[in-house]
């Protein structure tokens, strides 16, 4: 079974005659005999989700390499994290999906208002199912965890995902507007409460 | 002579009398002692040297570091790696990869890849960096790359490497420029990228953990 | 799915880049262990984040063993499953006013911190952040303490009680603590500072002093490197100074004359850092990072605005001209 492991920057994908979906462009080196195809958007769902892609606008160009060997898989030097999921929902921006196995099923979520201030669409993407999804940002990630009575509030920019029971609303007010009022940070940022774990990078951009 | 390891991206140099260094122009972050900067023009020792350079755009800016103290190298906050060639095979690597080396290292430019001048003037059309620089002899060398460079080790089997990845290799390897049908959909982001680098015999390849050049 | 608490930074054992000769050659700590400052678990102390560090595996965060991710002892990944999955953190065990890991710091808030807008990444706990000039205007004092009309706008007052976690461009954090000191530190790279301390604008352009006793932290594009005086550095990559006095600009004779040879030639390269540096000379310490891209700081717009006030009329209007034909160039 393809096993995906990290090493710092670089994900390893050992292929043993199965298959893996990977973001486009990531590939920086390949051992063995490996094919690449393009798998579109969000690797496959159908018509229906195509459309609710689009309309989202939550973009997730996949390919797909399938064969017997080693790809070497990168993206812009950001540290990579390999995530086992065993039947529970993994919720993570779609830019931050480096690679996943082919058991698992991505679709996207809508996710309110929050893509609109954060500019990353609608749309959040949800993994589910038994496998691995290997996730990139920039520095290592810090799992965070929200528990009733530790609310944690997250800049938009540095939010890679999360995992849990979680609802999050946006903050504002005069004070933080007030703040950025010179068009650098953002307007907004995230108040997570509930009971889960929120995904953080090192680097608010 | 080698470089010191200072950090991830940064090395440091003993330059001596008889030891000194050519680096790329910018990459000084500082220095004690008695040393001194002069420009070093064209890359390539030789009239094809030269010709090369200049149509390969690998004409890259150089300075000889003479004198006696300790110099500071290090460029964009760009990860460092620190190779000796202990005078076999040549390190091949493109030429703004450099970051320094002995002064007693020779470099020259080479088309790298099959085909003749005209796939070599496409490839530089499309920025597809197919010039390398080739550097001959014993010394220390410190290449830059985006994010580190890890090596790959090859006994006989192929490793397929995207350019815009490439770092560069040393050792008996032949490098053929594979137009992969299909690679460009999936792989491109732009249409210059419907290669890739097939890398075959024994020695090391270099690579970085990033699409992006600098 | 599972969060175990592995290692951070990769697998324990040696290079996780497939153990291959030598990728990055031994890191070895610059000069001698670090000659300022309070020995108190940062860069200035000598257990730093800062220090030269495997940049690939190794030990997590490089150097000393310490906890990381809020005292969770690095264990061996076990079953060989996926390396680098983060354990979790909650606001009892992220550390206080401490490094969280080499890019992230905590601040165990509890009253007000400067801090440079944009540097927050996450918080728990009640915290407001208000423009220092707005503050200033409620509290005094901040006015006292934040003397620098360049920088005040790049900047708010964090105000409450909490963890708040900051961080900079992907790059190193360090904390640095000030007893009854002063450092001088580049503006760009300044990321929050204790109260306590006065923020001064340095006569070096882009350049701040922080002097008093108290906390700092400052980001570096790699591992800090300390030297001593006698030594000259390259502008981009001078992150700062402490205790030495300010520096001189040193023209390199040599470069100079070559370069216009080079011009006679019409072989120029571009201007590089080479014909002209910082020159420290004296007792103390100067901090460096490796050089990075320049960041547009909006802080310098404002400072070159304010000397042209210096210039006559028919002088600003020949700066202006040439101003013109520069952005025409582009």
């Amino acid at each position: 079974m393809a096993l995906l492991t990290a090493h710092r920057r670089v994900l390893h994908a050992d292929l043993q005659g199965d298959r893996i979906r990977a973001a486009s462009g990531s590939m920086v080196a390949v051992e063995g005999n490996v094919d690449f195809k393009s798998s579109g958007m969000g690797g496959g769902g159908g018509m229906r989700a195509a459309l609710k892609r689009a309309v989202a606008g939550e973009s997730l160009s996949l390919m797909d390499c399938a064969g017997h060997g080693r790809v070497y898989l990168a993206l812009d030097a950001m540290d990579v994290l390999v995530v086992d999921l065993t039947g529970d929902t993994l919720t993570v921006e779609s830019e931050h999906i480096l690679a996943h196995t082919e058991q698992l099923r991505l679709d996207v979520q809508f996710a309110g208002l929050r893509g609109m201030t954060s500019g990353q669409g609608l749309a959040t993407t949800t993994v589910t199912g038994h496998g691995q999804v290997a996730i990139v940002s920039e520095g290592p990630v810090m799992a965070l965890e929200v528990a009733p009575g530790a609310d944690l509030v997250v800049d938009p920019d540095a939010y890679v995902g999360s995992r849990g029971q979680l609802s999050m609303n946006l903050v504002s007010g005069v004070s933080w507007k007030s703040v950025v009022g010179e068009g650098t940070g953002e307007p907004f940022s995230l108040r997570f409460t509930g009971s889960g774990l929120v995904l953080v990078q090192s680097a608010e951009r | 002579m080698s470089f010191e390891t200072v950090n991830s991206k940064v090395v440091r140099a003993h330059v001596g009398p008889g030891t000194p260094v050519l680096a790329r122009r910018g990459a000084m972050l500082g220095y004690s002692g008695q040393v001194t900067f002069r420009p070093v023009h064209g890359q390539g020792r030789g009239m094809g040297g030269m010709v090369g350079a200049a149509m390969s755009g690998e004409s890259n800016p150089m300075m000889a570091t003479e004198g006696t103290g300790q110099v500071l190298y290090g460029y964009k906050g760009l990860h460092v790696t620190v190779l000796e060639l202990d005078g076999g095979a040549p390190l091949v690597c493109e030429a703004d990869r450099l970051l320094a080396h002995d002064a007693t290292l020779q470099t020259s430019v080479q088309f790298l890849g099959s085909g003749g001048l005209k796939s070599a003037i496409s490839g530089a059309m499309t920025g597809q960096g197919l010039f390398t620089t080739n550097v001959h002899g014993r010394g220390a060398v410190a290449l830059l790359s985006h994010g580190g460079a890890f090596p790959l080790q090859l006994a006989g089997q192929q490793v397929g490497v995207d350019p815009q990845a490439y770092v560069g290799h040393v050792g008996q390897l032949s490098v053929d420029l594979a137009a992969k049908v299909g690679f460009r959909d999936v792989v491109g982001r732009g249409s210059g990228e419907a290669f890739q680098l097939r890398i075959s015999g024994s020695g090391t390849v270099y690579v970085q953990a990033s699409e992006r050049k600098f | 799915m599972t969060y175990p608490p592995g290692n951070p930074y990769g697998q324990p054992q040696g290079n996780p880049y497939g153990g291959q000769p030598q990728p990055y050659g031994q890191p070895q700590p610059y000069g001698q262990p670090q000659p300022y400052g309070q020995p108190q678990g940062n860069p200035y102390g000598g257990q730093p984040h800062g220090q030269p560090q495997p940049p690939y595996g190794g030990q997590p965060h490089g150097g000393p063993p310490q906890p990381p991710y809020g005292g969770q002892p690095p264990q061996p990944v076990p079953g060989g499953a996926p390396s680098g999955v983060p354990s979790t953190l909650d606001p009892h065990t992220l550390p206080d006013d401490d490094n969280v890991n080499p890019y992230v710091f905590c601040i165990a808030l509890n009253g007000e911190w400067f801090m440079s807008k944009g540097a927050m990444l996450a918080y728990y706990g009640t915290i407001q952040f208000d423009a220092v000039t707005e503050y200033s205007s409620v509290q005094a004092w901040v006015a006292s303490r934040f003397s620098s009309p360049v920088y005040i706008q790049d900047w708010v007052v964090a105000q409450g009680h909490g963890k708040l976690l900051i961080g900079d461009r992907g790059f190193d954090l360090n904390s640095y603590d000030l007893d009854d000191g002063n450092l001088t530190i580049k503006a760009s790279n300044l990321c929050a500072f204790s109260r306590q301390l006065e923020l001064k604008q340095s006569i070096v352009p882009g350049f701040v002093t922080l002097i008093g006793t108290g906390k700092f932290i400052a980001s570096s594009n790699g591992p800090v490197i300390f030297v001593e005086p006698p030594f000259r550095a390259d502008p981009d990559a001078l992150l700062g100074w402490a205790d030495c006095p300010a520096p001189s600009v040193h023209h390199d004779a040599q470069w100079m004359t070559q370069n216009v040879r080079g011009m006679i030639s019409g072989a120029l390269g571009r201007a590089s850092g080479e014909e002209r540096q910082y020159d420290f000379t004296g007792q103390g310490t100067i901090l460096l990072q490796s050089s990075e891209v320049a960041r547009e700081d909006p802080a310098v717009l404002r400072l070159v605005e304010s000397q042209t006030q210096l210039l006559t009329n028919s002088q600003a209007g020949a700066l202006g001209q040439r101003l013109i034909a520069r952005a025409q160039q582009q």
